[in-house]
């Protein structure tokens, strides 16, 4: 008896320390969403206190809704542009950064700095070098140009730009980290077979990077499919709904227009498309990677 | 130094000066008055004045938008730090089910968006009185850091040798005394990672602020700058004298933590 006594009060602290952690979890994460789904079967505006449900209607309408479609292509056109783009521009940078280059430690500061700034302010600063900045440095070229945001056909073009500057710092990182891994004894023996710099590259040092790859496009796609703060402090979704994300969206429909029940079922939409391109992104690149 | 060095670093520094631009520019304006904006856009001040700065701290409460956002990046980050450890260690050591379900729960929490929950956290801000609080906004931090923080402190914990700890439970140790005397120490880089890295997305956070802090007393940084931004887009000069002012304080930290910034992004792409 004494013994399972014991067993019970070792086992007690391990429930214990964990406790803290899931309550926490379960408050901030767990029950809202829980909450979310309910709501999104509800006509809920938002602020009333009862709420009626009203079964899939949300969903139906959402299939319906031609704004809804606008907004995913605008969302999955910025989302693919930024991926394709950051990963190409991060993966070059790190390229350039693993040589025994002169400061590059500087440099990788340098590149990583834009990110570390809060987006209303790397809005706010684009958002005026667009204005003022860019049309005034183009223009003792005697170029003529105006702001990409004022745009319809380039908005979205100006906030991938901004995305692009500030989003490069952490995926040129994991690059970093993943080309440090790769050994330069093979690379070496390669180059002695008759590799050139081209097939070295994509037939040696490419595939041993596949998990820095993949887990880069996931994390730049994810996140960029979020987007929120960056539209929001620029454009609002304008000019002529051409920025509109889905993001945005849900918040207006959530928040601006009362229609909660509405909102929250888009988010739930949303959610599963995350997960969607989560696993069809994983199962593409999990095959593309080598063991080593 | 080769031609292709010379080469790769001459690119280098170019895209480096690209990115630095915007910086640039923001500086120019925030040290010139609006006619010398107008007579000429990049030409340098003719004197360092530092009204805009001046005007710009009368014009904003900067000092209340700094004062809230350390508090509640400093409540949030010591909870995080403070829960994932304790349930990471227990995860690490307990190689049951029931732990292990409870990691892949932290884990798969990591894909919900925010725009689902966003709403009833709203909601249940409202209804347990967690608006315009330090705290309640904390506690809400705490509880997306924490699904991260495991998954940091877990991995951790299951890479120190367990020898040390079960002899010290043959003398006697409890568990609370194994997990302070012994692990806790051990703790440190990885907690150095998990605080930088939260730190710096809790300062920089716009949206749950925005929800949650509405009460202008309570404003954070960067939700102030948006305001602020709002009410003197006329005046441009002030309010880049404003940007940067916000610039300064998280530069500095970046730039003191870089190593651990830099370290903890790595491990945590590895273990993803």
């Amino acid at each position: 008896m004494g013994n399972i006594k014991r067993l019970i009060r070792a086992e007690m602290w391990y429930l214990l320390f964990l406790l803290p952690g899931l309550c926490l979890f379960i408050f901030a994460v767990f029950v809202p969403l829980v909450m979310g789904a309910r709501y999104s079967f509800t006509s809920w505006d938002g602020l009333s206190r009862t709420v009626h449900y009203t079964g899939w209607d949300n969903y139906v309408r959402a299939f319906s809704d031609s704004d809804l479609w606008i907004v995913l292509v605008n969302t999955f056109k910025y989302a693919i542009i930024v991926t394709v783009l950051v990963n190409a521009i991060s993966l070059l940078l790190a390229l350039l950064l693993d040589t025994y280059l002169k400061f590059r430690n500087a440099f990788r500061t340098i590149f990583f700095l834009p990110g570390v700034i809060s987006i209303v302010l790397s809005g706010f600063i684009w958002k005026y070098n667009y204005a003022i900045g860019f049309p005034s440095l183009f223009g003792m070229f005697g170029l003529d140009i105006s702001s990409p945001l004022g745009d319809p056909n380039y908005a979205l073009f100006g906030l991938i730009l901004i995305a692009v500057w500030q989003g490069i710092g952490a995926p040129m990182i994991i690059y970093i980290a993943g080309l440090q891994g790769v050994s330069s004894e093979l690379v070496e023996s390669a180059k002695i077979d008759g590799a050139n710099a081209r097939q070295s590259f994509f037939r040696i040092i490419l595939p041993l990077i596949a998990p820095s790859i993949t887990i880069n496009m996931l994390l730049v796609l994810t996140g960029s499919l979020k987007v929120f703060d960056l539209v929001y402090v620029t454009t609002q979704g304008g000019p002529a709904f051409s920025t509109e994300v889905i993001s945005t969206f849900i918040y207006k429909s959530s928040f601006a227009n009362f229609q909660a029940g509405y909102g929250t079922a888009l988010s739930m939409i949303f959610f599963l498309i995350l997960v969607l391109v989560t696993i069809v992104q994983i199962s593409i690149f999990r095959r593309r990677e080598v063991e080593m | 130094m080769n031609k292709t060095h010379i080469a790769t670093f001459s690119i280098v520094s170019v895209i480096a000066l690209v990115f630095l631009f915007p910086f640039y520019v923001a500086a120019l304006m925030a040290f010139k008055t609006p006619k010398q904006t107008f007579d000429s856009f990049y030409a340098l001040p003719s004197s360092l004045s530092f009204e805009n700065f001046s005007l710009a701290w009368k014009a904003s409460k900067y000092l209340s938008a700094i004062t809230n956002s350390l508090v509640i990046t400093v409540i949030s980050v010591l909870l995080i730090v403070l829960v994932s450890a304790l349930a990471g260690y227990s995860i690490a050591r307990r190689n049951k089910p029931f732990y292990n379900f409870v990691f892949i729960v932290f884990l798969a929490g990591l894909v919900v968006p925010f725009q689902i929950t966003m709403l009833p956290l709203y909601k249940m801000g409202k209804e347990l009185s967690m608006l315009n609080s330090h705290w309640g906004i904390a506690l809400i931090y705490g509880g997306f850091g924490v699904q991260m923080g495991v998954l940091f402190y877990a991995g951790f914990i299951r890479a120190i040798s367990r020898e040390i700890e079960e002899a010290a439970r043959i003398d006697g140790c409890s568990t609370p005394g194994i997990f302070i005397r012994i692990i806790l120490p051990l703790l440190k880089p990885v907690t150095a990672t998990v605080l930088v890295l939260n730190a710096l997305y809790i300062w920089n956070d716009f949206l749950l602020p925005l929800l949650y802090l509405q009460d202008k007393f309570y404003r954070t940084i960067p939700l102030q700058q948006y305001f602020f931004f709002g009410q003197y887009s006329s005046d441009l000069n002030l309010a880049f004298a404003y940007a940067v002012m916000g610039i300064i304080p998280i530069v500095g930290f970046f730039l003191l933590m870089q190593k651990y910034i830099i370290k903890g992004i790595a491990a945590g792409a590895i273990k993803g």
